[in-house]
């Protein structure tokens, strides 16, 4: 959706902050000589959406940090240093969140607006870690490589005994400057990038831009199309929620019930396939529309969907029927509602902190919020609060798929002729969906001459690694792998 | 424990009994260049690809570089001559980057392994031991978790996915290795003894494919470690991943 932007000073910011139950959807820069905040009311919809300029002064790279009042914007405040160089004064525990050793230390990549004269950034760019102190506390690195097969990241626990004491996360080991390299690929070239910041949530992502740059360049998108879309979407959620089922049976030690859900993700990559193409439904929305494939499997989804749900429910039934999966899983990892909704959090896993937010019944994408199942939410906050929010939205996705088949409108669902596509000059749009982990937010700006000039990130798991980081404290570390992965956090989507 | 027994038994075999079948029609695998003609003037493949795969400077003989292709398929769909067509075939990994590169001479060149059958049950089979080291999107890395899974069961082939480098016989790479990554990634290969093996698994991993170009140069594995074997695509398909991984198995001395 277009948004329009409304200047405003800091002090007006922080009374706004101060006064209502916003989220921040976003707090970043356009190119270093201004702070933008994406406000999102989620109680008013689509008019909920706010975007606020505060513009630095000239020759000034610093503001007053709002962490201390607004935990959730911890990390929105480290990555704007990160990346523009703007350093928020008084930040509780400001370092650097993408950029490490291997960059010079006054590298800002997305800074336009030149560096103060004889400046230097008052932090290196190797990363500090909290250090507990005390007889018989030690110290565990873990990563970035991992044992098994997952992308990397670095945890450094702090631990006495057998009980983690803290945790500290580095992350940024995937950077890959996806931003900055968005604002250089030719429009038509995009979505592809835009897809590829993280693959696992690709249709998210696609849809995400499709939204913004179709506000942008005003395309209207068929109703089928946005169905085909919300299907896609959901076939996604379904894949990747079954995935997350089975991977927490693997860690439990429940191998069979792993195989049987490994080769269930298979069906529902499938149905990618069947409607894509792609098992991994990559290249399926474009601005404009959707691009199917001409022997597509539309007509064979529905059997899809019927046969999983007979077979999942099976595995499914005995997973949560195992007294030694329920006593690993309850009361270990604990999130309490307060913080959750203090950190931002979004998805299942702050739904299973009784978050009551999902974006589809919340902000127009795609078919939503008219084809939106209800939301799931659980409160008790522990690691079988997020696996049952998961397993529950593997059956409202699938009832969804099937609501959305059977209602499937006729039309033409071909995407934007690029050659003919021009971008409002000067505007702001914003693609807010529902991915699998929560709340993905693409944030678009153009320059005056109709090119975008900043295209901003925002993948769910930005808002839950900290979450992760708290769970886990007072837990014997050989819960967390399992905690980690109920939680289902993105290090490429995070990293950028 | 008995009703699980129960159940994995109901579901009897669930294992393709076929070894590197074709992909389904509605799939879209990579293109392939054939020896029709190109149509006259025309640079519409060319133009729609993102990532640059296809050199045209030569007339009437496209150069498709399969190390860049992601698979998109904007060009089989858009090439009105025929001369590029989706090649459904899975035994894609080759040896060399050179092999990469479809032309009509050489459309595609011949997979880098004859082995296409599982191990037989017995004393001294031939195995391959990998370390995977991901440093990119995870979609290929979930695809190896798919080649693992009961219906391609890559175990069965020989191979197994190892916890450490100082055990493994090859590194496998996923992902186009920003500069945050190389470190690590050397310390992995480094921990490994040799004869060691690398294996470049997807197009980001091969040549950096949509991630190229920019200031974290995400440039691919070949830049920083000797590679083996390439596995093209976007990600790979699992009985692609298994295809690379045999031809690795053959390479091992």
């Amino acid at each position: 959706m277009k948004v329009d932007k409304e200047s405003i000073s800091l002090a007006d910011l922080k009374e706004i902050l101060g006064k209502e139950t916003h989220r921040i959807g976003h707090f970043t820069s356009l190119d270093g000589g201004q702070l933008l905040a994406l406000l999102l009311d989620p109680s008013q919809g689509d008019k909920g959406v706010k975007l606020y300029e505060i513009a630095l002064e000239n020759g000034i790279n610093s503001y007053p940090s709002l962490t201390i009042k607004h935990p959730q914007l911890h990390w929105f405040e480290r990555a704007l240093f990160d990346m523009f160089g703007i350093i928020p004064s008084g930040h509780p525990r400001l370092k650097h969140l993408y950029l490490h050793e291997p960059y010079e230390r006054n590298f800002f990549p997305l800074r336009r607006v030149p560096l103060p004269e004889n400046f230097n950034s008052p932090i290196d760019r190797r990363f500090h870690f909290l250090e507990v102190k005390g007889e018989g506390i030690y110290e565990l690195p873990v990563g970035p490589i991992h044992a098994g097969v997952i992308e990397p990241g670095h945890f450094r626990f702090s631990c006495l005994g057998e009980t983690i004491i803290n945790l500290e996360i580095q992350l940024g080991y995937l950077h890959r400057g996806v931003e900055k390299r968005l604002t250089e690929v030719p429009l038509k070239h995009m979505h592809f990038l835009a897809e590829a910041v993280a693959s696992d949530t690709s249709t998210a992502n696609a849809l995400a831009h499709a939204e913004a740059i179709e506000s942008l360049a005003e395309i209207e998108v068929s109703e089928r199309s946005k169905y085909l879309r919300s299907i896609a979407l959901e076939i996604e959620r379904l894949a990747m929620h079954i995935v997350d089922v089975g991977g927490m049976s693997t860690d439990i030690g429940l191998l069979g019930i792993a195989s049987a859900m490994g080769r269930l993700r298979g069906t529902a990559l499938g149905m990618g396939d069947l409607l894509t193409g792609s098992r991994f439904l990559r290249g399926f929305i474009v601005p404009g529309g959707v691009r199917l494939p001409v022997n597509n499997g539309l007509t064979k989804l529905k059997g899809q969907v019927a046969r999983l749900r007979h077979e999942l429910k099976e595995p499914i039934a005995m997973f949560l029927d195992n007294q030694m999966a329920l006593e690993r899983m309850r009361e270990v990892g604990v999130l309490k509602a307060s913080l959750a909704k203090e950190f931002g959090m979004v998805g299942p896993a702050g739904r299973a902190s009784g978050q009551d937010y999902d974006v589809r019944r919340v902000f127009s994408h795609a078919a939503y919020p008219h084809m939106a199942p209800p939301t799931v939410t659980a409160r008790d906050g522990d690691i079988l609060a997020r696996e049952m929010v998961r397993i529950k939205e593997i059956w409202s996705t699938l009832d969804t798929i099937d609501r959305l088949l059977d209602n499937l409108p006729e039309g033409e669902t071909t995407g934007a002729d690029f050659s003919k596509v021009r971008l409002k000059p000067d505007s702001f749009a914003v693609g807010i969906v529902e991915a699998f982990r929560g709340e993905l937010l693409h944030l678009v700006a153009t320059d005056k001459e109709g090119k975008v000039a900043r295209y901003a990130v925002k993948h769910p798991s930005f808002n839950n690694w900290t979450a992760l980081a708290i769970a886990i404290r007072n837990n014997l570390i050989a819960d967390f792998p399992l905690c980690n992965k109920s939680f289902s956090l993105s290090y490429s989507g995070n990293d950028l | 424990m008995l009703e699980l027994l129960g159940y994995l038994l109901k579901q009897g075999v669930a294992t393709s009994r076929d070894n590197f079948p074709d992909l389904p029609e509605h799939v879209r695998g990579l293109p392939i260049v054939t020896d029709k003609d190109c149509a006259e003037a025309c640079n519409l493949c060319a133009d729609l690809c993102p990532t640059q795969a296809i050199d045209l400077s030569e007339a009437n003989s496209p150069k498709l570089d399969l190390g860049k292709c992601i698979a998109c398929g904007l060009c089989t769909d858009a090439c009105p001559s025929g001369t590029l067509v989706n090649d459904r075939r899975t035994r894609t990994a080759r040896a060399s980057r050179e092999a990469l590169i479809s032309t009509r001479e050489n459309p595609a060149k011949t997979a880098a392994t004859k082995e296409t059958k599982p191990s037989k049950p017995g004393l001294f089979q031939r195995s391959l031991a990998v370390r995977v080291v991901s440093t990119g999107c995870s979609a290929c890395d979930m695809e190896i978790g798919a080649s693992l899974n009961p219906i391609f069961d890559m175990e069965r082939f020989g191979v197994t996915v190892v916890a450490s480098p100082r055990y493994a016989d090859a590194l496998v790479v996923t992902g186009p290795v920003p500069l945050g990554m190389r470190a690590a990634l050397l310390s992995c290969y480094e921990a490994m003894s040799s004869p060691r093996l690398v294996v470049a698994l997807g197009t980001c991993a091969i040549s950096g494919g949509l991630h190229g170009g920019g200031y974290s140069h995400s440039e691919g594995v070949d830049k920083i470690l000797p590679v083996d074997i390439y596995i093209p695509g976007c990600p790979p398909h699992p009985w692609s991943i298994i295809d690379g991984m045999l031809a690795a198995k053959s390479l091992k001395t």
